[in-house]
């Protein structure tokens, strides 16, 4: 019987797996196809398509762009974040539950609307296909997580420890900077590099205000797609799903995960 | 050492906070603790001692009431400004420096010289028995080993006051009792003021100079631990302090002397000076007594009839439950092999006694 329920679990979780990296694995193995237009399985194999990425003056405009804005983005988040975190979690003031739920009703609002309303402010304020519009934009989809990361990162570290090293004499700016800040490292990374691929990736906002003078690598990606099927956007995808993965590599690698988001 | 009687060293004057609760979380709390002495703060969780505790180190502001240190009151200092040694139950150890970072990280800020500062923390490490630890991290210590490190990182900078929150909950058995004496050892060998406070009345009765018990917010007794466990002020005290037998008595002075009365049963009979200075004929009273002090006699000997409920032999001595006539439980610590342990057979009836100097008195 037990047997028995354990191969069914098996097969149920191998089955969730596969709809899962299905996808994925249907787009590496089109990535290294010969064909000029996306079939699967591929009559030939070839490496053509990662060249012609790498050559489109398209697609390596919107890298550049969406690189310097997700690490704009990355850093402003951690910067406007964790003073936000620190308040919110260690000072007492009024309205600070409100203010806590409040912190993360951007990722419960539909992202059109988000970027509808972004739009009507940006027009007149002459951000649209701007660094800072973009920017500014991401930082509402990214600000709530690294607020929240880093929310959950401090109240694990408990006050105890800070409070111990007040009573030796630091100051409140001392103690902030040489003993909670280098405990707070994990969450640290966690919530940059979070904020750092959710920007790189972001799309829903963005299609809301970019123009041909600024364009992210999504919208490049989303708008070639729109006219053309040829196995580059395979060769894309692959690339961003690898950048992303070794962002998460390298937080797994010196923090660990599950550090990082607190347990 | 008789500390009680030298100058205050810090002087608590109606120390009170109130969060807003039904009752403040410390109540006017006053009391001296001397120079070098060694203060207890004992009492139930929720009583106040830990609230007590963070108002002294200066991360909760008391809502009125004065600590005076070194003649000065010092509610209104931060806590960087009061030079007190923190020593918490999780040790608070800071996990990115070494054992001698973390010990120097006080002298540092006090902007003492390398070589000095290098110096007073190979003493203090030496002071806790952890000569050769400085490379190490915190993570790589035991717990006993931990909580070391975070009395030497207190006292090293030489505090007016050494505060320590429950030190020793977080150890096992042995390892606590090892450290009870090491801590007292420290405290002796630096003379460093300390409060310690904790919820175990035999750390405090085996460590303090002095013990102040509180209970709901209240200061119950501070006295000598003879004192506080011979002569308990409060009934709260003699429950808390050690086991106590509490039989609820009536108080009466039918022939001029006072007499105790049980459901009917006369107590041993207390003297006058026992006795609550307002306690009046006809007073509900309740009698405290230990159980080693219970003697126990054949029935027709005198004294209270009780009947032998069970008996538990737990090593040193044999524990037995008895009932009086009305229902009341009482235990007796008899030593085992004795002739009264041959008396307490379950379902036996006995007399019991006791001396009324080891009878304590309450209003009930």
């Amino acid at each position: 019987m037990t047997r028995f329920l354990s191969f069914i679990s098996r097969t149920y979780v191998t089955l969730v797996f596969c709809i899962v990296f299905m996808p994925m694995a249907i787009i590496l193995v089109i990535s290294f196809s010969a064909d000029s237009y996306l079939s699967f399985p591929p009559s030939g194999w070839s490496l053509k398509w990662y060249g012609t990425v790498l050559g489109n003056t398209s697609f390596m405009q919107g890298f550049r762009n969406s690189a310097i804005i997700a690490g704009v983005v990355a850093a402003l988040s951690l910067a406007l974040g964790l003073p936000a975190a620190y308040a919110l979690v260690r000072l007492d003031f009024p309205g600070r539950a409100l203010i806590r739920s409040l912190v993360i009703a951007p990722l419960v609002l539909p992202a059109m609307m988000l970027g509808l309303g972004i739009l009507m402010v940006f027009t007149p304020a002459g951000l649209v296909a701007t660094y800072p519009g973009l920017v500014l934009a991401h930082l509402v989809m990214t600000l709530p997580f690294s607020i929240r990361i880093l929310q959950t990162a401090l109240s694990n570290l408990g006050t105890d420890v800070d409070e111990a090293a007040m009573t030796l004499g630091a100051r409140p700016l001392q103690v902030f900077m040489q003993i909670t800040l280098p405990r707070l490292t994990p969450g640290v990374i966690a919530s940059s590099a979070i904020a750092l691929i959710l920007s790189f990736d972001e799309i829903v906002l963005s299609l809301f205000i970019v123009g041909p003078r600024l364009q992210t690598l999504p919208v490049a990606l989303y708008r070639y797609v729109d006219e053309r099927t040829d196995p580059m956007v395979a060769v894309l995808a692959v690339l961003m799903i690898a950048l992303s993965l070794a962002i998460v590599l390298v937080v797994e690698r010196s923090v660990g995960f599950a550090k990082a988001f607190g347990r | 050492m008789k500390l009680a009687s030298s100058p205050a060293h810090i002087t608590i004057d109606k120390l009170t906070f109130d969060y807003g609760g039904e009752r403040p979380a410390v109540d006017a709390l006053s009391f001296d603790i001397a120079r070098g002495e060694f203060i207890g703060l004992l009492g139930p969780s929720g009583c106040g001692k830990s609230t007590t505790l963070r108002m002294f180190a200066g991360l909760l502001a008391p809502t009125s009431g004065q600590i005076i240190m070194g003649g000065e009151n010092i509610v209104s200092r931060p806590p960087w400004e009061r030079n007190l040694g923190l020593v918490f139950q999780s040790y608070a150890l800071f996990p990115h420096m070494t054992v001698a970072q973390n010990v120097a990280f006080g002298l540092r800020l006090r902007k003492v010289g390398k070589e000095e500062s290098a110096s007073r923390v190979a003493e203090a490490l030496r002071a806790v028995r952890l000569e050769g630890f400085g490379g190490r991290r915190p993570a790589e210590l035991s717990g006993g080993q931990q909580q070391r490190v975070a009395i030497a990182r207190a006292i090293v900078i030489e505090p007016e006051i050494l505060l320590l929150d429950e030190p020793l909950s977080n150890l096992d058995a042995r390892l606590r009792d090892e450290m009870r004496f090491e801590i007292r050892d420290i405290q002796s060998r630096t003379g460093i003021t300390t409060l310690f406070v904790t919820h175990d009345q035999q750390e405090a009765l085996t460590m303090c100079d002095r013990i102040a018990v509180m209970n709901g917010g209240r200061l119950e007794q501070i006295g000598t631990p003879v004192e506080v466990y011979d002569k308990a002020a409060t009934s709260f005290v003699a429950g808390f302090i050690g086991r106590a037998n509490s039989v609820p008595a009536t108080l009466s002075f039918g022939t001029g002397a006072p007499r105790l009365d049980h459901e009917g049963q006369a107590l041993p009979a207390p003297g006058v000076d026992e006795l609550p200075k307002d306690a009046g004929e006809g007073a509900k009273m309740s009698a405290m007594v230990r159980p080693h002090a219970i003697q126990v006699s054949r029935p027709d000997a005198g004294g209270l009839t009780a009947r032998v409920i069970r008996s538990v032999f737990v090593g040193s001595v044999i524990e037995v439950e008895l009932e009086l006539g009305g229902g009341q439980k009482l235990v007796a610590e008899l030593s085992p092999g004795s002739e009264e342990a041959q008396l307490a057979q379950p379902g036996a009836d006995v007399a019991l006694n006791w001396r009324s100097t080891d009878m304590r008195i309450f209003a009930a």
